[in-house]
C-alpha cells in the first residue's frame, strides 16, 4: 500500500518482481540498476545464498524526485523463486502496490510459470490484494533461447488478456525497462 | 477500486512522534531511534543517523520482524514483540508497537541493554497511544492527486529515457 508521511514529505510505493526460480527478475533489476543515474537509486541490496539464488529479498529504492513538494520513491522488491522459499515470497508481496510476473519463455519451465503464478495470486489473495485494483504486467523472458513457447501459449497459461506483458531478454535490458515504466505508470494511475 | 494510500504521519503528530524518540535516545543513551512501518517505510527517524542507510536499515528490519514472525507462529505463539541483534560494538533494539510498527534503537557496546529495554517498551507504550488516534485527512488538500499524477508519469517517462 502507498504511504504519504506529511511530515516528512514522502510518498513510497512498492513494486514486487514474482516468478519461478531463475526466471530473471533479479536479471532486470540488476539491469535497471545499472541504467539508473546515481541520484535516482538507493543502494542495492541482495540477500542470496552461496549458490547467488535470491534468499530472500533484492531490493533497491528508486528515487523519482520531488513532486508538488514530496519526495517520490518506489520501493523495488524481488522474491526468491526456488519452491522451498515459499514464506519468504509470500512475506515480499505484503504491501505490493504493483507486481510484475517474470516467466520463463522456456518450454521445459512451462509448469513452473503456472504453478508460480498460481502461488502469487493465492499469496496476494491472503493480503486481500486483487489483480485490477493491484496492476500486474508479465514479462516473457528469456526470449533469445531456443526451444521457447510462443507468445499464444505464454498467453493462454498466464490469463494474459487482462494485463500488459512484454517480451524480454533481460540479460541485455531488452523489453526491461518498459516493462518497469509501465507497472510504475499503473500504480500512479491507481493512486487516490 | 485500489485501497487508499495509508498516511503514516500527520504533520501535526512530528513533533509528539519525535518528542517520544527523543526522550527514547536521550534516557538509554541510544544512537538513535527510528520508527517505521511494518511494510519497511520509515515514519521518522531522531538522533545520530549520517552513518546510517536509513531506507535500506527499514527495509532489512521490516523483512526479518516479518520473517520471526513466521518463526513464531511455528511455534505456537502469535509474535515476538521484540528483537535483540548484538554485534560486536554496535546492537539493534526492535520493538513492536501497536501491531503496525517497529521502533529501531541503535546502541553501542558502552550502553546498558536493560536501560535501552526499559525505555523502548516505555517509548512503545507512549507511540502506540500516539498511533491509535483515528487519523483524519486534515492534510489531504495539501497533495492535489490528479497533478500529482501527471508529473510523476512524466518524471518516469524522462527517468528511463535518460
Amino acid at each position: 500500500m502507498s504511504t504519504i508521511n506529511f511530515a516528512t514529505r514522502e510518498i513510497n510505493f512498492k513494486i514486487v518482481y514474482y516468478g519461478p526460480g531463475m526466471s530473471g527478475k533479479t536479471t532486470n533489476l540488476v539491469y535497471m540498476y545499472s541504467r539508473l543515474t546515481d541520484d535516482r537509486k538507493g543502494q542495492l541490496i541482495t540477500l542470496d545464498t552461496e549458490q547467488e539464488r535470491t534468499l530472500f529479498f533484492d531490493f533497491f529504492p528508486l528515487e523519482l524526485g520531488e513532486i508538488q513538494g514530496f519526495k517520490t520513491r518506489f520501493h523495488l522488491y524481488t522474491v526468491p523463486g526456488q519452491v522451498y522459499y515459499e514464506a519468504s515470497r509470500r512475506i515480499v508481496l505484503s504491501g505490493a502496490d504493483g507486481v510484475v510476473f517474470v516467466a520463463d519463455s522456456q518450454a521445459s519451465r512451462r509448469p513452473d510459470n503456472v504453478e508460480s503464478l498460481r502461488g502469487m495470486l493465492e499469496n496476494m489473495a491472503s493480503y486481500g490484494l486483487q489483480p485490477g485494483p493491484v496492476p500486474v504486467v508479465l514479462q516473457y523472458n528469456k526470449r533469445d533461447m531456443d526451444g521457447i513457447l510462443t507468445v499464444e501459449d505464454l498467453d493462454a497459461d498466464l490469463r494474459a488478456d487482462s494485463w500488459p506483458r512484454f517480451a524480454s531478454v533481460a540479460t541485455q535490458g531488452a523489453g526491461v525497462l518498459d516493462t518497469v515504466r509501465t507497472v510504475m505508470k499503473e500504480v500512479l494511475s491507481r493512486f487516490e | 477500486m485500489s485501497p487508499l494510500s495509508k498516511v503514516i504521519m500527520l504533520s501535526d503528530e512530528r513533533e509528539r512522534i519525535e518528542d517520544v524518540l527523543d526522550t527514547l535516545i536521550e534516557k538509554s543513551g541510544s544512537l538513535c531511534a527510528i520508527l517505521i512501518t511494518k511494510d519497511g517505510h520509515t515514519i521518522s527517524a531522531r538522533g545520530t543517523t549520517s552513518f546510517l542507510n536509513i531506507t535500506a536499515l527499514a527495509t532489512l528490519v521490516a523483512g526479518s520482524f516479518a520473517a520471526t514472525r513466521q518463526v513464531a507462529a511455528l511455534i505456537g505463539e502469535k509474535e515476538f514483540s521484540i528483537l535483540f541483534q548484538q554485534g560486536a560494538s554496535r546492537h539493534v533494539h526492535i520493538s513492536l508497537v501497536a501491531g503496525t510498527a517497529m521502533l529501531i534503537a541503535v546502541f553501542e557496546d558502552s550502553q546498558r541493554i536493560g536501560l535501552v529495554r526499559l525505555h523502548a517498551k516505555r517509548a512503545a507504550d507512549g507511540l502506540a497511544a500516539l498511533m491509535s488516534v483515528s487519523r483524519e485527512r486534515t492534510d489531504r488538500e495539501e497533495l492535489i492527486v490528479a497533478q500529482f499524477k501527471e508529473f510523476a508519469s512524466s518524471l518516469i517517462d524522462r527517468i528511463f529515457s535518460e
